[in-house]
């Protein structure tokens, strides 16, 4: 209880501390949104100060800071220049679309790394084994921006999957069912792509904890007593082995807003990672603390959730 | 008790009738719509847009990116309105207006009998409201700057119920151009809001479509957030076609939001998106192939009105602060020097290679696109090389044996050329001229920041040798850059917000541009401008390159599509389109 | 094969691949920088053996090429025009070495003929030459960004992991803070104050080295790991039971046995620079014109239309990869070989 209050103060510090330092660095380029509109002849310079006020961009950082984080604490997030409204529900929005892909993409990555990493644990050094580490490291080498690029030559060039976007707008509203289909249509590509970067990784992962427990002494003596193959694997094996594995789960839900951002810039889904470089380029500072502030959230979370977890599952780092 | 006699008693209710029927046919008046210069098409069908950003207001007040805008203006009217296809004024909701002599009062007459989308009458109150509006400091419109001449806001009087009058502190000769996009909001709607303070918060994307009523073709049905926004015909639209039908033809509009142009592209491939407005030269060689095929035509309008340029900087930087800069303005603030760049350059390489040959040359700010202002006489000096060394030998510079370039004191000629990294159009158009001026033996290095700092650079320190740039006037006519050729201008690119004019030239130009802001007389007018593209292709202040051209697609099934190169290019005419 | 020998093979081979970068102005054979304004989007040229009439020739020739607006891609193959390959042939002009200026090409063909044997981009420029230019640069940032985090990486892990305490917590405390905030705008910041007169790539090699000192975090970690065990060590413990002081105890007996995992840090990091170099041109921060990259190359990928229409721009990207395999090959078998050598 004590270590968990502890995680919990470091981690609200931190936040603070992201929050004052993004901030900080946001000022260090000359420049703000407004600059965009210096350029309309048909705006004059009176007009740009007056909208500058009007968004207290005129003031300086410590005063800034200060009214943000009041503003936070009364549950606002400042607002965007680019959509003249507050920041809450464009974040909402692209936050639930990037949630949406990374979610089902951690789903496709351990659904296809468990079996083939238990399967190769069970069978390490046969062929199968010797096969999917070749793939995977194949994989590993191919940088995820090179994947990224290839897939979407796929989809151009075959079409068999749509470029961009997550709906097919013309054909919505014509019942539950055929949208769910439009979206599922629509993610297969992203989701894979976000899958294929984290599988290897994964599968490397979970062969490497369950050789281990497949060799521990425990297991061998359970074998002695005769007990199934297959009892042995699911029943003895897998929970000894899931350790790491949770840590791993942890660190899934840690990195699930910011590991899909470069996927989806790439491939043109439209949630925070595009939203954030559209939002730094066009300097629209309230909008990029927001996102790194619920970035660093989900960080932190994960980190803190995978702590917990192990603590919870792991009676050896109880007693210690 | 006496008896009313009965003939009393029928005169009586005759009169009551009458008086009644008066004081009706005054609230209700006959409609007086106009009649649009359109006979065929017919009524029914639906259009489909792809859009590559949402809108972010439905106000037309805050408004100021182009997906609202391109929203609004199918949402309200305004009181004269600027004719795409014609490029000149007309008559809108406005049916009539005459000018005071000396040119600084127009008196506007509404048209009658005319509602706003929810039934509601127009009348003068509504114009009054709307310009107070605009016009409120506290709001700060964009536009407000628009309606701002000779230093002073216009006035705004209502004379009657169907009558207002303007009033400006100087004539303004494009004084008519002013009305054109300032929407004219329903007082009965938003005053309430208005004076409460919350103006801002009204007619947010998301509003209910019962809260909107405009004077458009369309009003507002239906938005879904990050998918579509849907309009419906405005059964009280106030125009009609030349047959007595009431315009719009079409009964639905909707804008699908695409995450970019190369979506766009592909949904209108598919048949999905009927219009494809302003897409890239790129595009336009693929979709080009399949015209026939999938039943659609491409349009190549021709210029537009943005033009890219290159300039030097010709500020007047402190020495002690900037020395290289100052340094090498000696070669800048030379003529001839800045004549030997503009011949080197190969406008048709850029043509070529950066629009794919969808793009029109320039050799001065106003393009072949704007019929009313393009100056035939100027003079396009052909691609010389070596006419830019005789000018630069001229000017005292010399070469080395390695063919670099040095000034009359032996430095070697080198500089930077700024430009904004996020548009690849004109780095790749820096990077033609880099390869150019090598060939005059410069040595010039390419700078792509990044557009904010780019901008701070060019306006506010003033740190840069040279950049390359475009600019898009929001209309054809003259006045809306004044902040461009008026030597205290903010957007006076080379060196901005002079104190006094720095150039006998600038003066000149100074002299020019007020002059043509009062001169009703439009040949009159011309004359000056033309004056003023002269000075500006023969000192060079910019260098001017390119303008590219208007590209648009439409649907073969899309009837009276008349694209135009002014904003917003293929729905200016929008009430006019049918689906055949 | 024995590690020592996967050891040596993986290390010559990276050798290798930095000499054809380092000597690009020998083995390419046109100048980065070389615009052929009428070959824009050129696809490769094929080299043929057999010539139209079905001869066999011992030297590879190619043919000319000319627009014909009628083809797919826009250009037909001229077979009137024939141009043999030649080796070691003279061409333009560079510096050997970047000091001898030299004039020596290691293939050719003789002008007006034209090589492209990666195709050409929107100015015409030959994408092989840019290619093996443009491995300079991204090499070099990533050396230089994986050196300088690795440096400031052993300073802070070795302290944070020696004194522990309050140090440890600190430091490990702010590795997390500089993981976590949006350096891309130190980036901008930085690339904004930069005077006008330094040149195009020292610019990007300075965003670059931006980058490898605020990516300290990762590796401090793991040389914090290294040195949370290293120094519980028997002989460790007895030079500082001998009255040794800290700094010669970190200098001579923790330190050396990071040794292995600092090696393998390089290796890795390069590779991960070498890609945020890439990342950093995507979003502008590239080197600029004309100076190619390996990331702005890929950079014009970020249009459809180069994307689909014109292949060969592709292939800087797929040549990325047995780069990368190279790294990672290394860093395995540096892994290997460290671990089966008893500390």
């Amino acid at each position: 209880m004590k270590y968990l209050a502890q995680r919990v103060i470091h981690a609200m510090a931190l936040l603070l501390a992201i929050s004052f330092f993004s901030f900080a660095l946001l000022q260090l380029a000359p420049g703000d949104y407004f600059d965009s509109m210096r350029l309309n002849p048909q705006i004059s310079s009176q007009a740009l100060a007056g909208m500058r006020s009007q968004y207290g961009l005129d003031q300086p950082l410590p005063i800034r800071y200060e009214r943000w984080l009041t503003a936070l604490l009364h549950g606002q997030l400042g607002v965007s220049f680019a959509s003249r409204g507050p920041v809450g529900p464009v974040l909402r929005l692209r936050a639930r679309n990037t949630l949406v892909l990374s979610g089902t993409a951690t789903l496709f990555a351990w659904l296809l790394a468990l079996p083939i990493g238990i399967w190769s644990a069970t069978k390490r050094n046969g062929w199968a084994d010797r096969f999917w580490g070749l793939a995977t490291s194949a994989l590993l080498t191919v940088p995820d921006l090179v994947v990224f690029l290839g897939l979407l030559l796929l989809a151009i060039r075959t079409g068999w999957f749509p470029t961009g976007g997550m709906r097919t707008e013309a054909t919505d509203g014509l019942g539950y069912w055929s949208d769910a289909k439009d979206l599922a249509r629509h993610l297969i590509l992203p989701a894979l792509a976000v899958a294929l970067v984290s599988v290897p990784i994964l599968i490397r992962h979970i062969r490497a904890a369950m050789v281990e427990a497949l060799e521990s002494p425990f297991l061998r003596a359970a074998r002695g007593h005769g007990i199934a193959n297959s009892r042995l694997l699911f029943r003895y094996a897998l929970p000894a082995a899931s350790n790491p594995l949770i840590s791993l789960a942890g660190f899934s839900v840690a990195t699930m807003l910011s590991a899909s951002a470069l996927a989806e810039i790439v491939l043109g889904w439209p949630g925070l990672g595009p939203l954030l470089v559209e939002s730094i380029l066009s300097k629209d500072i309230y909008l990029v603390v927001a996102i790194v502030m619920l970035s660093s959230v989900f960080l932190v979370a994960g980190n803190l959730l995978a702590d917990l977890l192990l603590f919870a599952s792991d009676p050896r780092i109880r007693v210690e | 008790m006496q008896r009313v006699p009965f003939w009393n008693y029928c005169v009586f209710v005759a009169a009551a009738t009458l008086s009644i029927g008066y004081a009706r046919a005054q609230s209700h008046p006959a409609e007086e719509p106009m009649v649009a210069e359109v006979s065929s098409g017919h009524a029914g069908g639906r259009l489909v847009l792809a859009m590559r950003s949402e809108p972010k207001t439905l106000n037309p007040v805050l408004a100021q990116d182009a997906p609202s805008r391109d929203v609004i203006r199918c949402l309200t009217a305004d009181l004269i309105h600027i004719n795409r296809g014609s490029q000149k004024t007309e008559p809108a909701l406005a049916k009539s207006w005459t000018a005071s002599r000396d040119g600084r009062q127009y008196t506007l007459r509404l048209r009658r009998g005319l509602r706003f989308s929810d039934g509601q009458p127009l009348d003068a109150d509504d114009v009054v409201f709307s310009f107070q509006v605009y016009l409120d400091e506290k709001i700060d419109s964009s536009e407000r700057d628009l309606l701002v001449v000779g230093g002073k806001p216009i006035s705004v009087e209502k004379v009657d119920q169907y009558t207002v009058r303007f009033e400006m502190a100087q004539p303004d000769a494009a004084a008519e151009r002013l009305f054109d996009g300032i929407a004219i909001l329903p007082r009965h709607l938003l005053e309430g809001a208005y004076r409460k303070g919350e103006f801002a918060n009204a007619w947010s994307v998301s509003m209910a479509p019962a809260e909107f009523a405009g004077l458009g073709p369309f009003r507002l049905k239906e938005y879904v957030p990050g998918q579509r926004i849907v309009l419906e015909r405005n059964p009280y639209y106030w125009k009609e076609d030349g047959s007595g039908h009431r315009l719009p033809y079409l009964d639905e509009v909707v804008f699908l939001f695409v995450p970019n142009e190369d979506t766009q592209v592909i949904r209108f491939q598919a048949g999905d998106a009927d219009i494809l407005t302003r897409f890239s030269a790129e595009n336009f060689a693929v979709l080009e192939k399949q015209q026939a095929a999938k039943h659609y035509h491409l349009d190549d309008l021709g210029a537009g009105l943005e033009y890219n340029f290159m300039f030097f900087n010709l500020n007047g930087v402190d020495p002690k602060a900037q020395p290289e800069i100052a340094r090498k303005q000696e070669w800048f603030e030379d003529k001839r020097f800045r004549q030997a760049v503009s011949e080197a350059i190969d406008r048709d390489s850029i043509v070529r290679l950066v629009y794919n040959g969808r793009a029109t040359p320039l050799w001065t700010q106003v393009t072949p696109g704007n019929r009313l202002w393009v100056d035939p006489a100027i003079a396009h000096p052909a691609l010389s090389v070596a006419h830019g060394r005789e000018l630069l030998r001229s000017a005292g510079f010399s070469w080395k044996s390695d063919g670099s370039l040095q000034d009359s004191h032996g430095r070697p000629v080198e500089f930077s050329i700024l430009t904004s990294s996020s548009n690849a159009q004109r780095v790749k158009i820096a990077t033609l001229i880099q390869d150019d001026l090598s060939k005059l033996g410069m040595n010039v290095q390419i700078n792509s920041l990044e557009f904010h700092t780019m901008v701070d650079r060019l306006l506010t320190s003033h740190d840069y040798e040279a950049a390359v740039m475009g600019l898009v006037s929001g209309d054809a006519d003259p006045t809306s850059e004044m902040n461009v050729w008026m030597s205290s201008g903010d957007t006076h690119l080379w060196h901005p917000n002079q104190t006094q004019p720095a150039t006998p030239w600038e003066a000149e130009m100074d002299r020019l541009m007020q002059q043509q802001l009062v001169e009703l007389d439009h040949s009159k007018r011309k004359r000056l401008y033309d004056r003023v593209q002269e000075i500006v292709a023969d000192e060079l202040p910019v260098i001017c390159l390119v303008s590219p051209n208007i590209l648009v697609g439409a649907s073969d099934r899309v009837g009276n599509f008349h694209a135009a190169i002014l904003d917003p290019y293929t729905l200016w005419n929008i009430d006019q389109l049918y689906i055949q | 094969m024995t590690h020592r020998h996967k050891l040596w093979a993986a290390l010559a081979l990276l050798v290798c691949l930095h000499a054809l970068v380092f000597f690009a102005g020998f083995f390419a054979p046109y100048d980065f920088a070389a615009q052929n304004r009428d070959l824009t989007f050129a696809p490769p040229t094929r080299i043929h053996f057999l010539d139209a009439a079905g001869n066999f020739h011992a030297r590879p020739f190619v043919y000319g090429l000319k627009n014909d607006p009628t083809s797919a891609d826009g250009y037909a193959v001229d077979q009137a025009r024939v141009y043999p390959m030649r080796f070691f042939s003279r061409g333009s002009a560079y510096r050997f070495g970047r000091v001898l200026p030299s004039g020596l090409h290691l293939f050719g063909v003789d002008d007006p003929g034209r090589l492209f044997l990666m195709g050409t981009d929107a100015f015409g420029r030959d994408q092989f030459s840019c290619f093996l230019y443009g491995g300079r640069i991204s090499l070099m940032a990533g050396w230089i960004a994986a050196a300088l985090s690795l440096l400031i990486g052993i300073i802070v892990g070795t302290l944070a992991g020696f004194y522990g305490g309050w140090i440890d917590q600190i430091l490990m405390r702010g590795g997390e803070l500089f993981l976590a905030l949006p350096w891309l705008y130190l980036l901008f910041a930085v690339r904004a104050e930069l005077p006008l007169h330094i040149a195009g790539w020292q610019v990007f090699l300075l965003l670059v080295a931006v980058m490898g000192l605020v990516g300290w975090a990762r590796p401090a970690r793991l040389i914090r790991g290294v040195v949370l065990s290293a120094k519980e060590r028997n002989f460790v413990l007895a030079a500082r039971g001998f009255g040794a002081s800290d700094m010669h105890v970190i200098c001579r007996h923790v330190l050396p046995q990071t040794y292995g995992v600092i090696l393998t840090q390089i290796t890795l990091l390069i590779p991960q620079y070498v890609l945020a170099e890439v990342t950093l041109s995507f979003l502008g921060l590239g080197a600029s014109e004309p100076i190619p990259s390996w990331g702005t190359q890929l950079a014009a990928l970020q249009q459809y239309y180069v994307l689909s229409s014109f292949w060969w721009m592709f292939l800087p990207a797929i040549l990325l990869v047995p780069v990368f395999l190279l790294y990672y090959a290394a860093a395995d078998a540096l892994q290997e070989r460290l671990a089966s050598v008893p500390l």
